[in-house]
């Protein structure tokens, strides 16, 4: 999937938001650290791909009619064999069809089920003065309530990364508290910078969410992702 | 000197100033810019108002009824007329081939109104036409204390300044230009421009960057017009000298506040903060804070790291300035071995102390001598990176009301040692009871060029701000000055230009 097709695709649709596994297939093209996800139209498919993605897998409903996937129940976590995938493939469908009448699902999302690793988030903003922000700050509680981020134009150096993630209150977390191991800075740093060369390449690019990435002692890995492109 | 063949060149360097519509009694205008004329310079009026004139010629300035009929090309305008003429106005100084203009003439978009809104588009479409250079409107101009330039009638007339001033305010502009020289620091050059329709703070910037005679630069922002060329802008001014902005609005009350005193629209004040750091410029949040920073940028050494020798006059002190450096982010380390048993030969430990801070006034008892051994012995350690000393009015100021020559002696010893010294010297002299002493000898620490601050955290956080800071590495202080910073290729030399 190139960049260019698959924003003619989501325009031909009318759509800003691309699905899932178009964003991650992007981001991946683009050297971002993103959880191999492929698109399940059916049963058997999600069968086979669960298959070579190893379990456990996660299986996410993907329409352009579900914003709120976990709300409809379309999503099932911590997937151990061939046969759960099926049954979770089947009941993700229904909930969805269920909670959105007329839904239209282009199937379901297989991925691996990525270890627990220390949650961060990596974002993209367009502000209206000074176009694409790139966003940092730790996952959960620290982002929501505590607002706890910062913020750097693109594009961004090397220092601005590093600054990005030096510069936030809880960044004692990715030293490693309570028994958790050292997050992976120079991995963060390239995340962050990958992001920051793919928005600048794609200005239609409007907004971009990582969220979570999981930090390890060696790498990192984005285990969902988001995009919003501008109107045609 | 200049940034010659940059297109702001001319009005920053006026030969020919005309004041245009300026009325009595008070002349404002016409003797704000009397220094101008004093000081060589071509100072015209346009005014055709018969019962005007009169008063004008009187204060020997020469009057045109008609923009026309000045002899020669106006370097800088101040345009002091009723909104509805403006445009008319704006039209003679195209035909002058005039290089620039502030228009003081308010009443435009600000106020919401449908004429004002109008009028601001016409002016705006007119000026970009002819690439004239509008300052403002509803601004107070241009500052230029070299040449006589003012926009204020206190504002001084300086040979000296070093400091670029931008202002969305001409209240801050102004206030900026007096309060900088009641601390013995000059503007070099200042433009207070309103509602920036069509130079925005970006133009400025870049020619106070290019300028010779600007070390520092200073700014008031609400909000500016061109994000993307701003942050550009400033990311390569603060490259080439330090760039200390202030922004107003930084709450969302004060940015509702913003909206209706300059249209400014505001980002999240985190993206503005986000990209402050990524440019390296310092940032204040207020008068004060500015005026304190410029101290340090212009009249202290560059610091190379965050350890402090702190020198109290007392114990009590000697906590306070302690807790004040250590919450700014400062260091307070212990000195080497070898300070230690040096200033063990001498140091009065009964009521004293030179641990790191320094409890010295037991020691020193007014001796000029041993004030020096210390502030040797200290500048020679390793571990101290810079110095900050009280001064205390509580004692001293009695001694030194009656022996000037005390105090005398003691500005003359502490430039001494920041002559030789190449680390930097903060000096804080709290008023205490005697604020009106305290205030009329402050201009002999200014004279002598020694940061003066009236108190501990005032001190500390300006040399925060200035200086490095851990964990995150600064790069201001002039580090990356290049001095004799070129104009950008493609400029012309100002002898080139086309002055008819």
């Amino acid at each position: 999937m190139s960049f260019e097709s698959v924003l003619a695709q989501a325009r031909a649709e009318g759509r800003t938001l691309l699905n899932e596994v178009e964003a991650k297939s992007l981001l991946k093209d683009a050297g971002v650290p993103v959880a191999t996800t492929t698109l399940a139209a059916t049963r058997a498919e999600a069968q086979a791909q669960a298959e070579s993605a190893g379990y456990p897998v996660v299986l996410k409903v993907v329409s352009p009619d579900i914003a709120h996937k976990s709300d409809v129940g379309g999503v099932k976590l911590n997937l151990k064999d061939k046969d759960a995938v099926g049954a979770a493939f089947d009941e993700i469908v229904a909930n969805s069809k269920k909670a959105v009448a007329n839904a239209r699902i282009a199937g379901v999302a297989v991925q691996h089920m990525a270890p627990q690793g220390t949650e961060v988030i990596v974002g993209m903003t367009t502000d209206a003065q000074f176009g694409p922000v790139m966003m940092f700050g730790l996952g959960g509680i620290m982002v929501e309530v505590l607002k706890d981020v910062s913020f750097r134009l693109v594009p961004l150096a090397e220092k601005d990364a590093d600054q990005m993630i030096n510069e936030i209150k809880g960044r004692p977390v990715l030293e490693g508290v309570r028994g958790q191991p050292a997050a992976d800075l120079k991995a963060l740093r390239t995340t962050i910078l990958k992001v920051s060369e793919f928005v600048q390449k794609h200005p239609e690019v409007r907004e971009l969410d990582l969220n979570p990435v999981f930090a390890y002692p060696d790498g990192a890995l984005a285990v969902d992702a988001r995009i919003v492109v501008s109107e045609g | 000197m200049a940034v010659p063949g940059h297109k702001l060149d001319r009005m920053f360097n006026p030969e020919v100033v005309a004041v245009i519509g300026d009325k009595g009694p008070g002349y404002m205008w016409l003797r704000n810019n009397l220094p101008f004329k004093e000081k060589g310079g071509r100072l015209y009026s346009v005014q055709l108002d018969e019962k005007e004139i009169p008063g004008i010629e009187a204060l020997g300035i020469q009057n045109f009824k008609s923009m026309a009929d000045i002899p020669e090309p106006i370097d800088y305008a101040l345009v002091a007329v009723p909104r509805q003429v403006s445009p008319y106005v704006l039209k003679d100084l195209i035909a002058n081939k005039a290089n620039g203009a502030g228009f003081f003439t308010s009443g435009f978009a600000e106020t919401g109104e449908e004429l004002g809104v109008k009028l601001q588009t016409q002016l705006t479409e007119m000026a970009r036409e002819a690439s004239f250079n509008l300052v403002g409107p509803n601004c107070m101009g241009l500052y230029l204390p070299k040449v006589g330039v003012r926009f204020n009638a206190d504002a001084p007339v300086a040979d000296d300044g070093k400091i670029g001033f931008l202002s969305q305010s001409g209240t801050h502009g102004i206030m900026f230009s007096l309060v900088s020289a009641a601390n013995g620091m000059h503007v070099s050059r200042c433009a207070s421009f309103g509602n920036a329709v069509v130079l925005d703070v970006s133009d400025y910037l870049e020619y106070l960057m290019l300028d010779d005679e600007t070390e520092v630069i200073g700014m008031y922002v609400e909000g500016v017009k061109n994000g993307r060329r701003f942050f550009e802008t400033l990311r390569e001014a603060c490259k080439r000298k330090p760039v200390i902005v202030w922004k107003g609005g930084q709450t969302e009350a004060g940015a509702r506040a913003t909206m209706s005193h300059t249209g400014s629209l505001a980002a999240p004040q985190a993206v503005w903060d986000g990209m402050m750091r990524q440019c390296g410029a310092i940032t204040t949040n207020n008068l004060d804070e500015t005026i304190d920073v410029m101290k340090l940028l212009l009249n202290a050494k560059r610091p190379t790291g965050t350890g402090m020798a702190l020198l109290a006059q007392t114990g009590g002190q000697s906590v306070s300035i302690t807790d004040a450096f250590s919450k700014a982010g400062l260091r307070v380390p212990r000195f080497s071995d070898g300070t230690y048993t040096e200033l063990g030969e001498f140091f009065n430990i009964v009521g004293g102390s030179f641990q790191n801070p320094l409890d010295m006034a037991g020691t020193i008892q007014g001796s000029m001598d041993t004030l020096d051994r210390i502030l040797r012995i200290l500048d020679a350690d390793p571990n101290v990176d810079a110095m900050a000393m009280e001064l205390s009015a509580m004692f001293a100021a009695r001694q030194w009301k009656g022996k000037p020559e005390t105090l005398d002696k003691t500005i003359e010893e502490i430039a001494l040692h920041k002559e030789r010294s190449k680390k930097p010297f903060l000096v804080i002299l709290h008023p205490a009871h005697e604020a009106e002493y305290v205030a009329s000898i402050q201009p002999k620490f200014h004279a002598a060029n020694i940061p003066l601050f009236q108190s501990f955290e005032r001190a500390a956080a300006a040399f925060a701000r200035a200086g490095v800071r851990e964990p995150v590495g600064r790069t201001a202080w002039r580090q990356n000055a290049r001095p004799g910073s070129a104009a950008p290729p493609g400029l012309q030399p100002r002898s080139a230009r086309a002055p008819s």
